[in-house]
């Protein structure tokens, strides 16, 4: 318990450093700032694997939990997705070598892992018998991991409407030439949400096989269902557009960042109003 | 050491002999120079300047009125008076200053950096550097790379090709493979389509009124001229478009550019626009996706670079004078026989 919670701790510390390496790397050229954004990084992602895999062992150590993933609360859900976003940001960042964009990544990251670490309670207690299925592993996996990708792309989003700004603006400034080009802003943020995409749908029908199998029906009157169709309904106009309607731009990114909204309000709010999915209520 | 610099700069007012110097082939200055004696020497030979390095040990210090007499003599014009001269310390710091492009007309530009290589070679295949002027000229391009990175003294590009074409790899990113349309067929024009294709723009597309000048600077980028009424259609494929006609009112409307927007799937379109009085109409720039940038607004951002680059020159000038003290502690340390190690580390001096 002390062991994870210093561990979280300091991967938070690590996580937020980093962000703020990232932060000051888009306003200085110091490319030293750009590495040591990465070390820090690094080390976090290292110390937030050991955080977790001290909490799955307290998980584990529950025989009825001993073959589901730690996902069932508040804590471990924002714990994995912080894990996940900061994972991406570096396979991301490994293949394009856009280290400029941490700055508008690793924020998210290290809010998630603070809100983990913060607001939420990362003890741990035997699941509930409904939620003894194999498909907690995969419905909450799969969604949480589509979550984290999509808000990659969402930094994505934001780095292009500024840059977009800048260019309007004819004045632009520094920002504007060590910002990555329009269009490859435009085609990132397309490939991280088109990747992402079909662990979207794949998570979604998870939920809807899960729930049939429990209840005998698919769908069922709870917002988190509700919002999470409509995740996919924004996000599958954005990638139409992109890809099929061959639209490129601001309009188009704002279609994006509209999607991310919903995954927010569908991973947080629903939570005030939802009654099947309140594994969340291990919040303090 | 002895380390004796003789200069003619563009800022003197040494023009005559500057232009005199400048003629003589630079394998001959330094043949000329080996054949008297002259045991290291390094000749620096641009259109900006002209500067002669020699060096030689304390006991046989280049002598000075020699080596100008020798330059005279192969100028065929008295350039004695209007040398500056600068010994040791000085010349060290000048030469960085120099590869620093502190000295350079446009500040921090870097071609000065392969001319010094290209000057040093040129000294070194005729044999004529040793030891302390390899150690200096190679320290020199170290010192010209470490300001340039490390200070904003080449920050921004200098002029309005280079802003322009910098413009539109922050919209396309690289430009291979996009394609350039040019209304008018100017001398700025042409100028700017030169620096497009130099960075990979594959298809240039001309229109102009008179088509053989539309033919003409085509057939100079292999590139298509087309009728001028077909302009408005060649800006459906068109990624960027130069403006420069003499035409006394625009010539490119925002309904022409609208309607072209309908058929280009979303791709971003970058008008430049050179001409005066104006081609293309302003409210253009309010359509989603279109960037008009008029010869004005490259002109101031290439009035602030240039002024950001002059703010770093305090800046460069410590990292010179730093870099030159360390390599006259080196120099001297050779004669005293206790060498000190020299190396491009951030604190490179280790006794």
């Amino acid at each position: 318990m002390i062991a994870q919670s210093a561990l979280s701790w300091s991967a938070f510390a690590l996580y937020t450093a980093a962000a703020f390496a990232a932060l000051g790397y888009l306003f200085s050229k110091d490319a030293r700032v750009s590495r040591a954004m990465l070390v820090l990084l690094t080390l976090g992602v290292v110390l937030h694997a050991a955080a977790v895999a001290v909490h799955a062992a307290a998980f584990w150590a529950y025989p009825e939990n001993r073959w589901f993933l730690p996902l069932n609360n508040f804590y471990g859900a924002l714990s994995y997705m912080a894990f996940a976003l900061a994972a991406a940001f570096l396979i991301v960042e490994a293949r394009n070598r856009l280290g400029i964009l941490g700055a508008f990544v690793l924020p998210g990251a290290a809010l998630a892992l603070g809100a983990a670490v913060i607001l939420a309670d990362p003890q741990v207690q035997p699941l509930e018998t409904p939620l003894r299925s194999y498909w907690l592993n995969l419905h909450p996996v799969l969604l949480m991991t589509a979550y984290a990708a999509f808000a990659n792309a969402a930094g994505v989003a934001v780095a292009l409407l500024i840059q977009e700004r800048q260019i309007k603006s004819r004045k632009p400034t520094e920002l504007c030439y060590r910002l990555p080009s329009l269009d490859e802003l435009g085609g990132l943020n397309a490939k991280i949400v088109a990747s992402a995409y079909p662990f979207l749908l794949a998570g979604l029908v998870m939920g809807f096989v899960w729930a049939y199998r429990d209840w005998g029906r698919v769908w069922t009157a709870d917002p988190k269902l509700t919002l999470s169709v409509l995740t996919a309904a924004v996000y599958g106009m954005f990638l139409w557009q992109h890809y099929a309607g061959g639209r490129r731009g601001r309009r188009t990114v704002y279609v994006s960042l509209a999607g991310f909204a919903s995954v927010l309000v569908t991973f947080f709010g629903a939570e005030l109003l939802s009654g099947r999915h309140s594994y969340l209520g291990g919040g303090r | 050491m002895k380390l004796l610099l003789l200069g003619w700069s563009h800022r003197a007012s040494a023009a005559a002999s500057r232009e005199a110097l400048a003629a003589v082939p630079v394998e001959r200055v330094l043949a000329e120079l080996k054949s008297r004696g002259v045991a290291e020497a390094v000749v620096l030979s641009t259109c900006n300047r002209f500067e002669l390095y020699a060096a030689s040990t304390p006991d046989a210090p280049p002598a000075r009125e020699s080596l100008l007499n020798a330059l005279s003599e192969l100028a065929g014009a008295d350039v004695r008076a209007d040398a500056e001269a600068r010994e040791d310390a000085a010349a060290v710091a000048h030469l960085f200053g120099v590869s620093s492009g502190m000295d350079s007309l446009v500040v921090g530009e870097t071609e000065i950096l392969g001319q010094l290589k290209t000057s040093y070679e040129a000294a070194k295949a005729a044999g004529m550097t040793g030891k302390r002027l390899n150690v200096l000229f190679q320290r020199a391009l170290y010192v010209g790379k470490r300001v340039r990175s490390e200070t904003g003294i080449a920050s921004g590009a200098s002029s309005v090709p280079s802003v322009a074409v910098q413009l539109a790899e922050s919209i396309f990113g690289r430009l291979e493979g996009k394609s350039a349309l040019i209304l008018g067929a100017g001398a700025m024009a042409e100028l700017a389509v030169k620096h497009l294709v130099a960075r990979g723009t594959a298809r240039i597309t001309v229109a102009n009124r008179t088509w053989e000048r539309a033919y003409a600077l085509a057939a100079r980028f292999h590139g298509e001229a087309v009728r001028w009424d077909a302009a408005a259609e060649a800006l459906v494929d068109a990624d960027v478009v130069i403006a420069s006609t003499g035409a006394p009112s625009a010539v490119v409307t925002r309904a022409m550019v609208a309607a072209a927007l309908r058929r280009r799937g979303g791709r971003s379109l970058f008008f430049i626009d050179i001409a005066m009085p104006r081609d293309v109409e302003e409210s253009v720039h309010e359509l989603d996706g279109v960037y008009l940038y008029r010869l004005e607004d490259l002109e101031s951002i290439v009035a602030k670079n240039m002024s950001e680059r002059a703010g770093a020159i305090a800046a460069a000038r410590a990292i010179v004078q730093a870099k030159a003290a360390e390599f006259d502690a080196w120099a001297r340390s050779l004669s005293s026989g206790r060498e000190l190690s020299l190396r491009h580390a951030p604190r490179s001096i280790q006794s």
